[in-house]
C-alpha cells in the first residue's frame, strides 16, 4: 500500500508549510507540544502498569484458553469459524498478541482463504477494548463497565457480520 | 488527572471488583498448578508496561509536537469549526477545547495514523470527565473502540507479507463491518443513557 505511506509526510509538510506561512516559531511551538507527553505518560502509567499485570496472568494461568475452549462452540453456531474464535477472544486483550496470531492464520491457510478474510476482518474491525479503556478513562473513578459492555457486544456483532459480507464480497 | 476524586468510590466499584476477581483466580489456579511460574507472570506484565509506555512516549513527542503546531496555526480551529456543533451534540458538551480535541482524534483515528489518536482522546476525555460529562468520555471512548478507520493498513500490509493476491479486498467488509460496530455503538451509548 504505498499510497497510504504517504499521507503522514504529506500531512507534516502541509501542515509545517502553512505554520510557516503563519509565522509560527516551528521549533518553540513543536517542543512545547512535545513538554505534554511525559506528564501524559506517567498518569497513565500505574493503571496501564496494573491492566498488564492482570492480563498476563489471565494469560499464563490458562484462564483464557479455559473461557476460549467454552465459548468456541457457542461461536462455531454464530457464523463465526472456530480457527478464528480465539483471535475475536485475543483482540479485546492485547493488540501484539492478536497481530502475531493474525499472522499465523494468514501462513496457516493462505492469505486469500476464506478464514484468513474472516480473520482480517475480524482484525480490521475490533480495537484492544481493554487496553484503550486503561488508558483512556487512567484514574477516574467512573463507573467503566457499561462503556466496555457496549464496546465488546458492538464489536463482537460486527464480526458476525464481517464474517457473513466476507462469504459474498 | 486525579480531578474526580470528589465522587463517591463506589463508582469506581466494579473495576475494582473485576480486578480482584480475575487476581484471585489467577493466583489460584497458579498456587494449584505452577507456583513458580506467578511471579515472572506478574514480572512480564510490568515490563510490558515500562515497553509500551516507553512507545507511547515516543508516539506521544511525535504527535503532541505535531497537533501544538496544528493548534497555534489556528489550522486546528478552523477545521474544527465546521464539526463544533454536530459534535456538541454528539458528545453533550459546550466545551471548545474538548470538542476540538475529540474532533481530531477523529480524524486521526478514520485516517489511521498510528499512535496519533491517543493522546487527543486522553486529553478530550480528561476534558469531559472534569466537566461530570460521562456520557461524553463514554462516547468518544465507544468511538474509538470500535475502531472507525477508512483503510486498514496493517491488515492489508499483513496480507501483501503473507502472498495475497488482492490484499485490499478485505477492505469494503472491513469498512461495513466497522462502520456497523460505530454506529450501534453509539446507539447503544445514546440508548443507556441517563436522563438529564
Amino acid at each position: 500500500m504505498k499510497y497510504a505511506a504517504l499521507i503522514i509526510p504529506a500531512l507534516f509538510l502541509a501542515l509545517f508549510c502553512f505554520a510557516i506561512f503563519k509565522k509560527i516559531r516551528l521549533y518553540d511551538c513543536f517542543t512545547e507540544g512535545v513538554k505534554e507527553a511525559v506528564p501524559l505518560v506517567l498518569s497513565l502509567f500505574p493503571y496501564l502498569a496494573a491492566i498488564l499485570m492482570l492480563s498476563e496472568l489471565f494469560e499464563r494461568s490458562g484462564l483464557s484458553a479455559a473461557i476460549t475452549q467454552a465459548l468456541a462452540p457457542a461461536f462455531s453456531a454464530l457464523g463465526i469459524p472456530p480457527e478464528i474464535s480465539k483471535l475475536v477472544l485475543l483482540k479485546p486483550f492485547s493488540g501484539s498478541g492478536s497481530t502475531a496470531l493474525l499472522s499465523e492464520i494468514f501462513s496457516a491457510y493462505g492469505a486469500d482463504s476464506y478464514i484468513a478474510r474472516c480473520a482480517a476482518v475480524a482484525y480490521g474491525s475490533s480495537e484492544t477494548v481493554f487496553y484503550i479503556s486503561a488508558v483512556y478513562f487512567a484514574g477516574s473513578k467512573k463507573n467503566l463497565a457499561k462503556p466496555v459492555v457496549i464496546a465488546l457486544i458492538s464489536n463482537f456483532l460486527s464480526v458476525i457480520l464481517g464474517c457473513l459480507l466476507c462469504k459474498v464480497l | 488527572m486525579r480531578h474526580n476524586n470528589s465522587l463517591p468510590r463506589r463508582i469506581n466499584y466494579r473495576v475494582n471488583v473485576i480486578f480482584t476477581l480475575v487476581f484471585l483466580i489467577a493466583a489460584a489456579i497458579f498456587l494449584l498448578s505452577a507456583p513458580e511460574e506467578f511471579l515472572p507472570a506478574l514480572l512480564a506484565g510490568g515490563e510490558k508496561a515500562a515497553a509500551l509506555s516507553l512507545s507511547l512516549l515516543a508516539s506521544y513527542c511525535v504527535w503532541l509536537g505535531f497537533f501544538k503546531v496544528l493548534e497555534q496555526s489556528g489550522l486546528a480551529d478552523k477545521l474544527a469549526r465546521r464539526l463544533i456543533r454536530p459534535l456538541g451534540k454528539l458528545f453533550r458538551s459546550q466545551d471548545r477545547e474538548a470538542l476540538s480535541a475529540a474532533s481530531q482524534n477523529m480524524a486521526a483515528n478514520f485516517l489511521g495514523l498510528p499512535g496519533a489518536p491517543t493522546p487527543l482522546g486522553v486529553k478530550a476525555t480528561q476534558k469531559f470527565l472534569a466537566a461530570q460529562n460521562g456520557y461524553g468520555a463514554d462516547m468518544l471512548f465507544v468511538l474509538n473502540a470500535t475502531s472507525l478507520q477508512l483503510l486498514p493498513a496493517t491488515v492489508i500490509a499483513l496480507r501483501a507479507a503473507a502472498g495475497s493476491a488482492a490484499p485490499a479486498d478485505i477492505f469494503l467488509p472491513t469498512l461495513l463491518a466497522t462502520l456497523f460496530s460505530s454506529v450501534l455503538g453509539a446507539a447503544l451509548v445514546f440508548l443507556t443513557r441517563k436522563k438529564r
